[in-house]
């Protein structure tokens, strides 16, 4: 047996512990994917995060530290059920997440704008006016642009299924390519985004 | 990184193999290291946040030897004389491993500590006092002893 394992074994241990006495909140893990490794967290209402890399970015750890604490652990249980759907996804075999997300932390447009991002259905596109007019501003689509930015769910709260008004990408945080790769795996029509 | 967004996760990344190989050159067994290793991290998750940003590792060095001390006094552990092991050892003009790693088990937990953090972990004498919670001097003074009895019982 190697260090390592035994070490793996022990956290396993002290993990499990920490668990139950209400230490440890949050859970994360590094998904292989298509796109590369994606850093996941899920607390104790369900997703919280996925980051394009294998670390998340400061201010995403930031909004976790600020919500749950310090308690965010490596966790591979915890993270099995998205794995497994976004592995569905990936392999063109869901077209709907049924996890739970969890925006807590957020501002209340950022929440807004990412609630009506949500309800974009696969396949289809809409736009940042649009968007921002179910978030109750039609004249935010520059804010929701910003919001959708920071998106700290991504895929699952599907922010590459928003596009600019002449079926232009515009942006997205995990780069453009993977923004195409996206809307690609779901068959999406670029030049006649929808009003969702 | 500044404490406000360090984890409990980020923590035992940086730290635990570091700690968990302290915990076994202490301890001399994996069950007992890997209790030390749990009850360490356990106690700097219940005594969250670090008490100095940045000193981290220290900290839980300091958990670890505590502990280490009062498991070993709350077991009343009856510790070999080094001179006994002396005797007990065949003569030899080599010293293995296996003679050495005896003969660090007779020191006493805190002069014990001393010399793992200081030989073996490789730490400046500034953390191991930190770890130690004494000075710089009384530090180098307890590594120093260690090392004259460790000479003494594998000569």
């Amino acid at each position: 047996m190697t260090m390592d394992m035994v070490i793996g074994e022990a956290r396993e241990r002290l993990l499990a512990r920490a668990k139950r006495e209400g230490l440890a909140t949050v859970g994360y893990d590094v998904l292989e994917s298509p796109l590369g490794p994606l850093w996941v967290a899920i607390g104790p209402k369900g997703v919280t995060t996925i980051h394009y890399g294998d670390e998340p970015s400061d201010r995403e750890l930031r909004r976790l530290v600020r919500v749950y604490g310090p308690g965010v652990v490596p966790d591979h249980r915890r993270s099995s059920v998205l794995a497994r759907e976004l592995d569905q996804y990936f392999n063109g075999k869901r077209r709907e997440f049924d996890v739970d997300v969890d925006l807590s932390g957020l501002t209340p447009f950022q929440t807004k704008v990412l609630a009506a991002t949500a309800k974009i259905p696969f396949g289809a596109v809409s736009t940042y006016g649009a968007v921002a007019k179910r978030a109750g501003n039609a004249k935010a689509s520059r804010a929701a642009g910003g919001a959708l930015n920071q998106n700290p769910i991504p895929i699952v709260v599907p922010c590459h299924r928003v596009v600019g008004s002449n079926g232009s990408l515009v942006g997205y945080a995990g780069g453009l390519d993977v923004k195409r790769r996206l809307l690609a795996i779901e068959g999406a029509d670029l030049f006649r985004p929808r009003r969702h | 990184m500044d404490t406000d967004a360090l984890t409990f996760g980020q923590l035992l990344e940086r730290h635990e193999r570091e700690l968990f190989a302290y915990a076994l050159r202490l301890s001399g067994q994996r069950a007992d290291a890997e209790d030390l290793y749990q009850d360490t991290f356990l106690a700097a998750f219940r005594a969250w946040p670090p008490p100095r940003q940045g000193n981290e590792r220290a900290w839980l060095y300091k958990i670890a030897t505590n502990r280490a001390i009062d498991r070993e006094r709350r077991a009343k552990r009856i510790v070999a004389n080094v001179d006994d092991l002396a005797i007990a050892a065949p003569e030899r003009d080599d010293v293995t491993l296996a003679d050495l790693a005896g003969a660090i088990e007779t020191l006493p937990a805190g002069q014990r500590a001393a010399f793992v953090l200081r030989k073996v972990q490789g730490l400046p004498y500034l953390e191991i006092a930190a770890a130690l919670d004494c000075s710089e001097e009384a530090a180098r003074a307890r590594v120093s002893e260690a090392l004259k009895k460790l000479k003494a019982a594998v000569a």
